[in-house]
């Protein structure tokens, strides 16, 4: 190998570092920056603006909130919790129970039942019939069901699944059959054991995306007692953004309680709190989702 | 085992032969099964369709979807030449969704082949989970992110310019620079997650034939020139003809969390999806599932499209 080719190496390899380094900071700063602000003083932060390290650390912002809205807030992860935790366990009964029957070679029209699954993802009513027949004819205007069962399927996330459960032996299965066993018992006993580590990827994907989830909110729910955490920060958020664009009349403004700078980013930290303190032990799972899905493809 | 599996299919072939009623008895309890997910697709894809009706009509409460009066293409009509927003709504979401493809491959595959080169494995996880970590976090956090940055007073972004000795700038009264902002989150909250996918493949290249190119004498950038970029290609045409296929679909969450119900910046970033909710208040229902008909139409073309397409290129296989 030349001499040339040597540097050429090397130089390769340190732009793969930095480049790494750069983005990866850039990706994990706005974080530092948001958890950083919530803990300085409000005043600080009015003279010097936003940082990466907390101006004069002081826990005043918290305790402002909890004494403000304090019952506010718990409401809402109440909310949050109830349809994250509800969503997530339904999801996976129902999602485990269609991608088990479909895996079933033996099911003869299971090929009509991937097909039903499948059109919906090429093709829908839209926005407005499905937000019709939900407010008018399924009563979801301001009820908790309007959160959890418009997601509780996801047909991708049933595909996944089939994928696994399609690799596990019929000899499996037939020997159980043998032995008496039902359908039903087949899934619970044999199939879903076998499939904990695509079960616990999906049920993680379930959980994020109800945790994650303000649009539904937005679309069905009015009354302050059901919005769930992340649409109470969207609330707060959309008042500065109208007030800061200048379009409403400062008489209008003043009437608002405009939320200080750090209070914003202290109840954004309170929105992503569970997710940071889980996100070492759950990040492997979704790895694995992802992989298996660039596989499948 | 071969006989075995011979056995049941002659079992089964004559069953086959039976009625659609034997068969839904015989396998009764995973037809069951099948209930519950086959029941919230029929409530929340199925039956909405007989809404898309209200698109021809001049939908009224009282009258209800079909009792009201139909004016065909009218509503059509009014989205693309009179007082609607459709080629500018169309526009954004083409013009942001393009940037996103063409952004969401470059930066995550550039990503995925930067970090294939590095060796130190604690460097490699921690900036891995760093890049991530986007990823798990809804776009109204993303939206306080923003404003982080760019709020007028207190903003980062004016700080640094201050730095550079130029005025700062009224961000959230200057749409200009929104599409911009947005495509940026977009990249910045799906890279990471991407270059996982990117990753996959190329864990599952042949590592010989980079030790008898080296054994060559090929250099680092040659071999990802002539080695890795060729093998990623069918990964990256197949997830450019997903994206593809749902170009026409804008991301709601992405549009709004950002730019939430501003007024000043909303008319220059709203995408199909944005539209249709914001016109379902002021426009009327019929207005405002034409349109969705018409995003959704155009979708279903280009999925087909694209699914034809892999088709062609994957010997067969398409998307779906």
């Amino acid at each position: 190998m030349t001499k040339h080719g040597w540097t050429g190496d090397r130089l390769v390899t340190a732009l793969a570092y930095l480049g790494i380094a750069l983005f990866a900071v850039a990706c994990l700063y706005p974080l530092l920056m948001t958890v950083s602000v919530s803990f300085s003083s409000e005043r600080e932060i009015a003279r010097n603006g936003y940082s990466i390290l907390p101006q004069a650390f002081s826990l005043d912002t918290y305790n402002y909130i909890f004494l403000n809205s304090g019952s506010r807030i718990l409401r809402s992860y109440g909310v949050t919790i109830l349809v994250t935790v509800a969503g997530t366990l339904g999801a996976l009964l129902i999602t485990s129970m269609i991608a088990f029957a479909i895996s079933i070679r033996k099911l003869r029209y299971r090929n009509v039942l991937a097909f039903i699954s499948n059109f919906t993802i090429i093709f829908s009513a839209g926005l407005i019939p499905w937000y019709m027949v939900s407010v008018n004819y399924y009563g979801l205007k301001n009820s908790l069901l309007a959160l959890i069962l418009p997601a509780i399927f996801n047909v991708w996330n049933m595909f996944l699944l089939r994928t696994y459960m399609s690799a596990i032996s019929p000899s499996l299965y037939e020997a159980a059959e043998i032995d008496g066993a039902g359908h039903f018992r087949i899934f619970w006993q044999i199939a879903i054991p076998l499939s904990k580590t695509p079960l616990l990827t999906i049920g993680l994907m379930y959980a994020l995306q109800y945790w994650n989830d303000w649009w539904h909110a937005l679309i069905f729910i009015t009354d302050r007692d059901l919005f769930p955490l992340q649409y109470y920060l969207y609330n707060i958020l959309s008042n500065v953004n109208a007030i800061s664009s200048g379009r409403i009349p400062s008489g209008a403004a003043g009437a608002i309680t405009l939320p200080a700078e750090t209070v914003k980013m202290a109840v954004t930290v309170i929105t992503i709190g569970p997710i940071i303190f889980l996100y070492p032990f759950i990040q492997k799972y979704f790895v694995q989702g992802i992989m298996t899905g660039a596989l499948k493809e | 085992m071969d006989p075995m599996v011979e056995q049941t299919q002659v079992q089964t072939q004559p069953r086959t032969k039976r009625g659609v009623i034997y068969e839904l008895k015989r396998h009764r309890v995973l037809y069951l099964m099948s209930v519950p997910a086959m029941l919230m697709l029929l409530l929340f894809s199925y039956i909405p369709f007989a809404g898309i009706w209200m698109a021809f009509t001049d939908f009224n409460v009282v009258d209800g979807i079909f009792g009201s009066a139909f004016v065909g293409l009218d509503n059509f009509k009014f989205f693309f030449d009179t007082g609607g927003m459709g080629w500018k709504v169309t526009y954004n979401t083409l013009f942001i969704n393009f940037w996103g493809i063409i952004l969401g491959i470059l930066v995550p595959v550039t990503l995925a082949i930067l970090l294939h080169e590095v060796r130190g494995v604690a460097f490699k996880k921690m900036t891995q989970s760093m890049m991530f970590f986007p990823y798990f976090i809804s776009w109204v956090v993303v939206g306080a992110i923003v404003y982080g940055i760019f709020s007028t007073d207190v903003g980062v972004a004016n700080r640094v310019l201050e730095l550079f000795g130029m005025d700062p700038i009224r961000w959230y009264s200057e749409p200009q620079y929104w599409k911009v902002i947005i495509i940026a989150s977009s990249v910045w909250k799906w890279s990471g997650y991407s270059s996982i996918i990117y990753l996959a493949a190329m864990a599952n290249f042949d590592g010989s034939l980079y030790e008898s190119a080296k054994v060559d004498g090929a250099t680092k950038f040659q071999r990802i020139l002539y080695l890795t970029l060729p093998m990623l290609k069918p990964t990256i045409i197949i997830l450019t003809l997903m994206s593809v296929g749902r170009i026409f679909y804008g991301d709601f969450g992405m549009v709004y969390g950002i730019v939430g119900n501003n007024p000043v910046l909303i008319d220059e970033v709203s995408v199909i999806d944005t539209y249709v909710y914001q016109s379902m208040r002021t426009l009327g229902f019929s207005y405002a599932t034409a349109i969705g008909l018409f995003q959704s139409v155009m979708g279903l073309i280009l999925v087909i499209l694209a699914n034809q397409t892999a088709k062609k290129i994957n010997d067969g296989e398409g998307l779906f």
